[in-house]
């Protein structure tokens, strides 16, 4: 067993004994990296790591991110180094600041290995639309199923045991969904906690910034690390850091929890249900006290479209500054449309120009009203509802996804209420900019499936609580490839 | 004329802020391309828009110049479309929440008030700067970004000399707010005039052609008179005017046609997801105003009522900020203030014009100019003597009285040296002082005549006569 | 509403400079009427429109706001690096005209 396949927290203790050293954790990562098969990759970053590693002598017994070797999604501006988005649009781009997030774990002395695949400019689910093609679900070595996006490669370098932690970014569920598929512990924190200097945007109102550990203490230890108010992103609060992990190991004797009956009854797959429900049992032997609420089924099922509509009429203005003209590839023309236009056909593939031709019909005049106005008084609506179960009740725990990650070639009923609502549910994380967290609670065919936690804005010590709980009832605290033996 | 002009003026003014509108690139002016740009200048993919508090501040000075009202929340939207000389494909403005709305200006043309009516005031940022060459056009990123007020009338404007007025008038109330150069010739001043005409006592509007490329006040003027003529005329040829963007020719005195308006552009506007809602407190926007440099119609007042200026000297003064400061410094070190002022509006704005430099450039202070004024009214120089160091100031850059000495100019007023003049020549000249006593007045203008070629001049004439009779008087 | 068929996705998709395949724009025509059909259902719910439309997530309003000192600018070679097409220090564009 390499000190690699260790949580952060057990690792760091170990670069604090030192028992292993950076140089050698770098090393090895990246040895993991490039015979990694799944496609997870857009670039490695081995001579950043080399020059950071070798240069951390004397570890620092309260900096958990010493040492710790990381990947970063490739949405992340990093100084001097290429960053894509896993679109063609960007090849060649070489940003001259990182991004804030990067920035931080850099001060914290953690080492960068690698840039990883996601799904085009982050606008997918699936983990196939990035420009260098699908990325695989480390957990099936037939490479048949997906393991979800848009975070694909960062989920796959800390399931595949690259890494221990992985930056990612959470739009629509793109860290928390395929968290679920990888059977590991996925982080959005509240809207603003976080500064998006630096990422490139989706849409704005919807973004978050996540990462991905194999443990909920680990969520915990990096929380403190990147959050915090930023100068350069105005939509940062300036809420104090906390010591995030302060309430795990303490009871939640008398927590509040609620489960959203519509989303459980649309899930079919009895495998979820019932490690959904074992779950359940444990928290209530612990002392919470588990509800069943209500909302409106209706409701539920228009969060797709609603989502649908706002993420790509934000996405569409966000990306209007592509044009081959400050950065990435050059076209000639006769006119600098001709020069744009050349650029952005070539440059986006089909799915996000359809993106954006959404986004943009939404936005005119014409259709405003009914379309982008409308799915901004949905969001309120929808808002509303939760913060409403919110008042009564401490944190909302559903089953992450309906089943286990999908196969590459199954085309699932788009219409159907088990698709629009057990699917789609986790955009609430995003509409509401609440703190949310998915961790593993079992497994059907050999394939990790997880539970989602949700709670009130910047109480991300509760959620990551109640996570732990979990955690500690399902005994998949540090779940890997590796460790269930494949 | 058969129609009244239904006019709308749409400004823009360029702040002199240290920073832009969202980056921190710093504002420069006529620096080499692309040095003052930061990533979110060029939009780079992930920078993000910052608001600059002295942008506010200057908009909420503006606003209250203008009497609006102001909104107690700064909201942005995105303005978005596709042009050269816009990196990020959308403008960062407000659209829906200017802080500034409702507003007003009273001007004066040829001695009768007009009221004009001001729709909205708002903040946005400034695009690139496009130098042309022959087939290709480059891109200059430095002024991207930079914040920009925009000012809208409603359509109450209804001539060319009201449209030139209103400007002029915002121009004032911008530069001495401090908050831009208002220079047209610049650009940190711009103006695009809607105009349409309609026969008089109809209410119903007239189709509108946009008028852009006015690099001077004057030229407001004088396109405006223009369309009024070329829409006149197609109206009363029964043809109809078509919507339009035209382009104002300096050299022709012409509108001439830049491009037909279709359907109004869709800019897709939406809130701006990035810029949180900022809440102005009661207390900001007071101190916003309270310390915002005085404004030219509080200083007109001042001048007439403390100083005893003209009205008309007063406006002169007026007319340019920097000729104010040199005005406001230069009372306060001498109570001479109609003399000041006569300097100022004739003596240095002839320098200036002759040599096209400003008041700025003006190699003589505020301070020089008051202590000349003062020995003049002392009495120790003549008013010919002023002008001849005046010009020595411009030319060697002295202090007065050293270049009154050097010049050999300084009229002696010690009295004690002066009654030592007068024995002298009373000692050398005892028949006029028999003359004197005879009766004989012209006695006194010999022997002052006398004392003044002994001295070459140089000693005050009032005071040696005055001392003369009292000698004299002695004897 | 506009109407949705393909020449007005055709005008919708330059207006953005892009092109697409025919293929393409008959996918987005069928995505676009399963959309409406959701948006449309959306817009029949009881009191929706009575409600303010929501940009932020929750009540986000600062007093916050950015004081006005310059910060050192990139220095030209950095802010250029990656444009292709530079001249005297400047951008390259073909001639804009109008």
């Amino acid at each position: 067993m390499s000190y690699l396949d260790l949580t952060l927290a057990d690792l760091h203790q170990a670069l604090v004994a030192k028992k292993v050293t950076p140089l050698q954790l770098a090393a090895e990562a990246l040895k993991r990296a490039k015979a990694n098969g799944d496609n997870a990759f857009e670039r490695f970053m081995e001579n950043e790591a080399f020059a950071i590693a070798s240069a951390l002598k004397e570890p620092e017994a309260n900096n958990p991110f010493w040492g710790i070797p990381f990947v970063i999604k490739d949405n992340f501006s990093t100084k001097g180094i290429e960053t894509t988005a896993s679109s063609n649009i960007l090849n060649g781009y070489i940003p001259s600041f990182d991004a804030t997030v990067v920035a931080r774990l850099l001060a914290a002395h953690a080492v960068p290995i690698a840039k990883s695949t996601l799904d085009e400019l982050a606008m997918g689910g699936s983990g196939t639309t990035g420009h260098k093609g699908p990325t695989f679900n480390p957990y099936d070595p037939k490479h048949e199923r997906m393991i979800g996006g848009s975070s694909c490669g960062s989920a796959v370098s800390v399931c595949a045991n690259i890494v221990p932690f992985a930056l990612g970014s959470d739009t629509g569920d793109s860290v928390r969904k395929p968290a679920s598929f990888a059977g590991l512990v996925g982080f959005k924190p509240t809207w603003g906690r976080i500064s998006r200097f630096g990422l490139f945007p989706f849409a704005p109102s919807l973004d978050h910034v996540g990462y991905f550990t194999r443990s909920v203490e680990d969520a915990a230890l990096a929380l403190a690390v990147i959050a915090g108010s930023d100068i350069e992103d105005a939509t940062t609060s300036h809420k104090q850091i906390e010591d995030y992990t302060r309430l795990l190991k303490k009871d939640i004797k008398g927590v509040k929890i609620a489960v959203i009956s519509e989303v459980v009854e649309t899930i079919r797959n009895k495998a979820v249900i019932a490690a959904f429900d074992e779950t359940l049992t444990a928290l209530k032997k612990q002392g919470a006290i588990v509800s069943y609420v209500s909302l409106d089924k209706q409701m539920l099922e228009t969060i797709f479209p609603t989502y649908l509509t706002l993420c790509c009429a934000e996405a569409t203005s966000n990306n209007a500054n592509l044009d081959g003209i400050k950065f990435g590839p050059r076209f000639e023309g006769k006119t600098y449309q001709e020069v744009m236009l050349k650029a952005r056909t070539a440059g986006f593939s089909e799915l996000i120009k359809r993106r954006f031709v959404i986004g943009s019909f939404a936005l005119m005049r014409e259709n405003q009203d009914v379309l982008f106005l409308r799915a901004q008084k949905n969001r309120r609506k929808i808002v509303n509802a939760v913060n409403a179960i919110l008042k009564d009740h401490d944190v909302i725990y559903l089953p992450a996804a309906p089943g286990i990650a999908p196969k590459f070639l199954e085309s699932g009923d788009r219409l159907s209420d088990t698709y629009l609502i057990a699917d789609n549910h986790l955009v609430l994380g995003n509409f509401s900019g609440l703190p949310s967290i998915t961790i593993p609670i079992g497994f059907e065919d050999k394939m990790p499936f997880g539970g989602n936690v949700m709670g009130r804005a910047f109480e991300e010590a509760l959620v990551l609580q109640v996570a732990e709980k979990i955690e500690n009832a399902t005994g998949y605290r540090n779940l890997s490839v590796k460790a269930v033996n494949l | 004329m058969n129609f009244e002009a239904v006019i709308g003026l749409e400004i823009h003014v360029e702040m002199k802020t240290k920073s832009k509108m969202f980056s921190r690139a710093p504002v420069t002016f006529g620096a080499l391309p692309n040095t003052s740009v930061l990533p979110l200048d060029m939009a780079f993919p992930g920078t993000m828009p910052v608001v600059n508090k002295q942008a506010v501040i200057n908009a909420i000075r503006v606003s209250n110049a203008l009497h609006m009202e102001i909104d107690r929340e700064i909201w942005f939207d995105r303005k978005n479309y596709f042009y050269s000389d816009l990196p990020k494909g959308f403008q960062i403005t407000q659209a829906r929440r200017p802080i500034g709305s409702n507003g007003w200006l009273d001007i004066e043309v040829d001695g009768v008030t007009k009221h004009v009516d001001i729709e909205r005031l708002h903040m946005e940022e400034d695009t690139c700067m496009q130098h042309h060459l022959f087939d290709s056009t480059l891109l200059d990123y430095n002024r991207a970004g930079i914040p920009l007020i925009e000012i809208v009338t409603r359509p109450t404007i209804r001539s060319g000399a009201e449209a030139m007025k209103y400007v002029e008038k915002i121009r004032s109330i911008v530069t001495f707010a401090d908050v831009s150069d208002g220079k047209m010739e610049e650009g940190s001043l711009r103006c695009d005039v809607n105009i349409s005409l309609r026969p008089y006592g109809v209410t119903k509007l007239g189709t509108k052609c946009e008028i852009k490329n006015l690099n001077s006040i004057v030229a407001i003027e004088k396109a405006i008179e223009f369309e009024i003529k070329r829409q006149a005329e197609l109206l009363l040829s029964g043809q109809p005017v078509e919507q339009e963007t035209r382009r104002y020719e300096e050299v022709k005195k012409e509108t001439v046609l830049m491009r037909k308006k279709t359907d109004a552009v869709d800019y897709k506007y939406f809130v701006e997801p990035n810029l949180v809602p900022i809440k102005l407190s009661e207390k900001f926007i007071q101190d916003a105003i309270t310390s915002c440099p005085e404004l030219a119609d509080s200083k007109k007042a001042r001048y007439i009522k403390d100083y005893g200026l003209s009205d008309y000297d007063a406006s002169i003064i007026l007319l340019d900020k920097e000729v104010a400061a040199y005005f406001d410094r230069s009372v306060k070190l001498s109570p001479h203030s109609k003399l000041l002022a006569n300097w100022i509006t004739v003596d240095i704005a002839g320098y200036s014009n002759k040599t096209g430099k400003t008041i700025r450039e003006f190699s003589v202070s505020p301070e020089h100019l008051a202590t000349l004024v003062s020995m003049i009214d002392k009495g120790q120089i003549s008013n010919k003597q002023a002008r001849q160091i005046f010009e020595a100031m411009i030319e060697q850059h002295g202090e007065p009285r050293a270049l009154a000495d050097k010049l050999g100019m300084m009229q002696v007023s010690d009295e004690s040296v002066i009654l030592a003049h007068i024995k002298d020549t009373l000692d050398a000249n005892p028949q006029s002082i028999e003359d004197f006593k005879a009766g004989k007045e012209r006695a006194v203008g010999f022997l002052v005549g006398q004392i003044m070629k002994k001295t070459g001049g140089k000693i005050n004439p009032g005071l040696t006569s005055k001392l003369l009779l009292e000698e004299l008087k002695k004897r | 509403m506009k109407e949705i068929n393909k020449s007005v996705l055709k005008s919708a998709s330059n207006s953005l400079l892009f092109d697409m395949t025919d293929e393409q724009y008959a996918v987005l025509e069928k995505e676009f009427t399963i959309l409406l059909k959701q948006m449309d259902l959306i817009g029949q719910t009881q009191g929706i429109d009575d409600l303010e439309p929501m940009t932020f997530p929750f009540d986000v309003a600062t007093d916050s706001l950015r004081e006005d000192v310059p910060s050192e600018p990139l220095p030209r070679d950095v802010a250029l690096q990656n444009a292709k097409d530079v001249v005297d220090g400047q951008i390259k564009l073909p001639k804009v005209v109008g």
